[in-house]
């Protein structure tokens, strides 16, 4: 008796004549969450099967599998000849020793000698009496459930549970975005659920070196590695800010830093963002969380761009949900180490809240916007995870 | 490249290395063996062991236990005997020794009571003694503080501290002293941590220093290495190239630490003091120099010296990941939390030069101003 893991799709079987290019970005991502392993990869309608690997993997396997997006169910079945001894003997393997129990029962193939019914039936009845009455039938609400699959050519899939998947679309089929990554909380978070949607994820990180360190370099390293195995892949850049925030600093007024950093931001995301041909913006903005995030502060900050959306998948979150969304994903732990990311030795005690529009383009008058542009890409690095 | 962050860790001696290389090659038996390849080695140890005791102090009244670090032997120290009543501890300590009172303190097992500083690192004695009482079972104060630079008269405190109360067990912490400073321990000091990557050791090697008469509990439980007091099979060639490290040290102690004295008053002699303030005192350890770039932060220095070649650090290397941003112990010594934040420590070796002396002075110079004029 062998295991076999069964992959569900989700929403991709409603496509229609393009169905396939779904289920192709699907197999992709499936192989390349499964890189390194040795395994069989087997299509049918609706379903895959990944068979002939090392059994002692099963957990990592599965691990991996969950993180694919487009994948709505995983099973771990046994595979075994569709006769009903052998049927039993995986049954009794998947059982549990007590509780309420039922059997379901689909035939793929039609030719099989019982019924779904009497197959159920009669499994039922062998477990139940092998138990010696440990276990009861209760067919409304069951503690277990085996679940047989009798599939042609004499074989049968026997099993118990679906592990729920990543769901969303595969990754690949919704073009490609460029995420506005900081070492915090949110914007892993954004990154996350855009990917499962189905979009290809790049990351810009803006540092400040000397004022901030290397370990907050390292930091979001991590954290877009995190993201990667859910996004099968990113790109990571890093673009110095430094000289930007000292000529704020040096010219304008202390309270709009901020505002002015982020539509340095924005402006250069948009352009690196076409340079890599990614087609959106995507930030971690959260409405009303901290003072750059007020609709007047995002209102300053789009502004600046010309030509992309700047898609913000977190902004009608609180706080406790994008956490909640960290640590499913595994990013929270690292998201909160003490390293710094955006320089606070610049930070005013008192941001404006509500910056105008009027204001910000007098302070930004004095200073050489495109210049600074052009030289914070020259500082331009793309990091390997 | 310039370094000077020895008091983090300094660079292996490499003529020990050679000399200790045949106990990786040659001789890598386990000394507990019943061959004599394997119990041959008992005797290195022994000579070892003997060598790196009687640089501090006499052996007749102390021996010493091979453990795996500094930390470790704080650990052991502190775990083994302060185990009721209160103790007493100073607001300088190293993380190895402030950790294990707050856990002992947390479990309920003693009161911890913590002496507080002087302006140039020293514990105040006056106020550690008046912690002491009866009950007090344990006290811990460090030898030369790493990250002030200062020295405590460690005798002299052992020395009051026993005649408040006899009983009490007498534990210092000397990482940044052993190797570095003329010294020899008084019979009023019952246990003395050291560590071997201080002085051109390798790291994962460290000693704990004990009064024979006194019995030490083990802290770490197996085969019975240590004469019961330390298991695990020891690191042979660690202890050796340990042993031909102290032996290079030792034999120039004095006039190193003359030397090195020259260089530190000279490089402070060199530094803008628009920029830096002087924190380590004078009668400090020749090997640290502890300043302040008030108003910046010392982190940023940091950064900008390694990208002109000079490394050093803002405090200690094992508390920069701690979540609180100031350096604890210059806020213990009554500074500000500007001076804390702009704290730098540079430390020397024996392998210090001159002219990296003078160079070191024209980067801070150089970053210092740089970084004023730009946060200005």
């Amino acid at each position: 008796m062998e295991k076999v893991i069964i992959i569900r799709y989700s929403e991709i079987f409603l496509k229609g004549k393009n169905r396939g290019f779904f289920e192709r970005a699907l197999e992709t991502n499936v192989h390349r969450a499964l890189k390194g392993f040795d395994y069989q990869f087997i299509k049918q309608s609706g379903r895959y099967f990944v068979r002939d690997f090392d059994q002692t993997q099963t957990e990592t396997l599965i691990e991996k599998l969950k993180k694919v997006f487009g994948v709505h169910t995983l099973s771990v079945a046994l595979e075994t000849a569709s006769d009903m001894d052998s049927l039993f003997e995986a049954a009794k393997l998947l059982a549990r020793d007590s509780g309420t129990f039922k059997v379901e029962s689909h035939r793929g193939d039609k030719k099989y000698p019982l019924t779904s019914i009497e197959v159920s039936r009669e499994l039922g009845g062998r477990l139940l009496a092998h138990s010696k009455g440990a276990l009861r039938v209760d067919v409304h609400e069951p503690s277990f459930t085996v679940r047989v699959d009798i599939r042609e050519n004499g074989v049968a899939l026997v099993f118990t549970e679906f592990i729920e998947g990543a769901n969303g679309m595969p990754v690949g089929t919704a073009g490609r975005g460029l995420l506005l990554i900081s070492g915090g909380i949110d914007s892993p978070v954004a990154g996350h659920m855009m990917a499962k949607r189905g979009m290809t994820v790049d990351c810009l990180h803006f540092h400040s070196y000397p004022y901030t360190n290397a370990q907050a370099k390292e930091k979001v390293v991590q954290l877009a590695t995190v993201l990667s195995e859910y996004a099968c892949g990113v790109n990571l850049y890093n673009i110095s800010v430094t000289h930007i925030q000292e000529a704020i600093h040096e010219k304008c007024k202390p309270e709009l830093m901020i505002t002015l950093l982020r539509r340095f931001m924005f402006r250069i995301a948009e352009r690196h963002a076409e340079h890599i041909g990614a087609q959106c913006l995507i930030t971690g903005e959260s409405l009303g969380q901290v003072a750059s995030q007020t609709i007047e502060g995002m209102t300053s900050s789009n502004s600046v761009v010309k030509k992309l959306p700047v898609l913000r998948p977190l902004v009608g979150f609180d706080k406790d949900e994008i956490i909640q969304r960290s640590v499913k994903m595994g990013a929270y732990e690292i998201s909160i180490l003490p390293f710094e990311d955006c320089c606070t030795v610049f930070l005013p005690d008192f941001p404006a809240i509500r910056p105008k529009l009027c204001d910000i383009l007098r302070e930004e008058n004095k200073l050489d916007v495109e210049g600074l542009i052009a030289e914070a890409f020259t500082t331009m690095e793309k990091c390997k995870l | 490249m310039i370094y000077m962050d020895n008091a983090a860790t300094t660079k292996p001696c490499e003529k020990a290395f050679e000399k200790a290389r045949k106990f990786v090659t040659e001789q890598f038996y386990n000394p507990s063996a019943l061959y004599e390849e394997g119990y041959a080695l008992q005797s290195e140890l022994k000579k070892a062991r003997s060598a790196l005791l009687s640089k501090v102090a006499d052996e007749t009244a102390f021996e010493l236990v091979f453990t795996s670090c500094g930390t470790e032997s704080d650990n052991q120290a502190i775990f083994s005997f302060a185990r009721r009543g209160n103790a007493v501890t100073t607001a300088g300590e190293h993380s190895a020794v402030s950790a294990p009172f707050i856990e002992l303190k947390n479990r309920g097992v003693i009161e911890s009571r913590i002496a507080p500083l002087q302006k140039d690192g020293r514990v105040d004695i006056a106020k550690l003694l008046s912690l002491v009482d009866q009950k007090t079972s344990f006290v811990s104060v460090m030898h030369v503080n790493n990250e002030m630079g200062a020295i405590n008269d460690i005798n002299e405190i052992a020395r009051l501290v026993k005649q408040k109360n006899p009983r009490v067990i007498f534990h210092s912490d000397g990482v940044q002293a052993y190797g570095k400073l003329p010294f020899r321990l008084s019979r009023d000091i019952d246990l003395y941590s050291v560590s071997a990557h201080k002085l051109g050791g390798l790291k994962g090697v460290g000693a704990l220093v004990k009064r024979k008469s006194l019995n030490l509990p083990p802290y770490i439980l197996g085969g019975g290495q240590e004469t019961g007091k330390r298991s695990g099979t020891e690191n042979v060639f660690g202890i050796k190239q340990f042993e031909y490290a102290a032996e290079e040290k030792f034999r120039h102690l004095v006039e190193d630490g003359k030397r090195l004295e020259g260089y530190r008053e000279k490089l402070c002699s060199l530094l803008d003091t628009e920029v830096y303030t002087r924190l380590s005192p004078v009668d400090g350890t020749p090997y640290i120099l502890t300043l302040s770039a008030k108003g910046l932060r010392g982190e940023i220095l940091l950064h900008m010296a390694h990208d002109k070649g000079l490394l050093i650090g803002t405090g200690s290397a094992c508390s920069s990941n701690a979540k609180t941003r100031y350096n604890r112990i210059v806020l213990a010594c009554g500074y500000d939390e500007k001076t804390a934040d702009g704290t730098l420590r540079l430390s020397f070796s024996t392998d210090t030069t001159e002219k990296e002396i003078e160079e070191a002075a024209a980067i801070l110079n150089e970053i210092g101003r740089d970084l004023k004029r730009r946060m200005a």
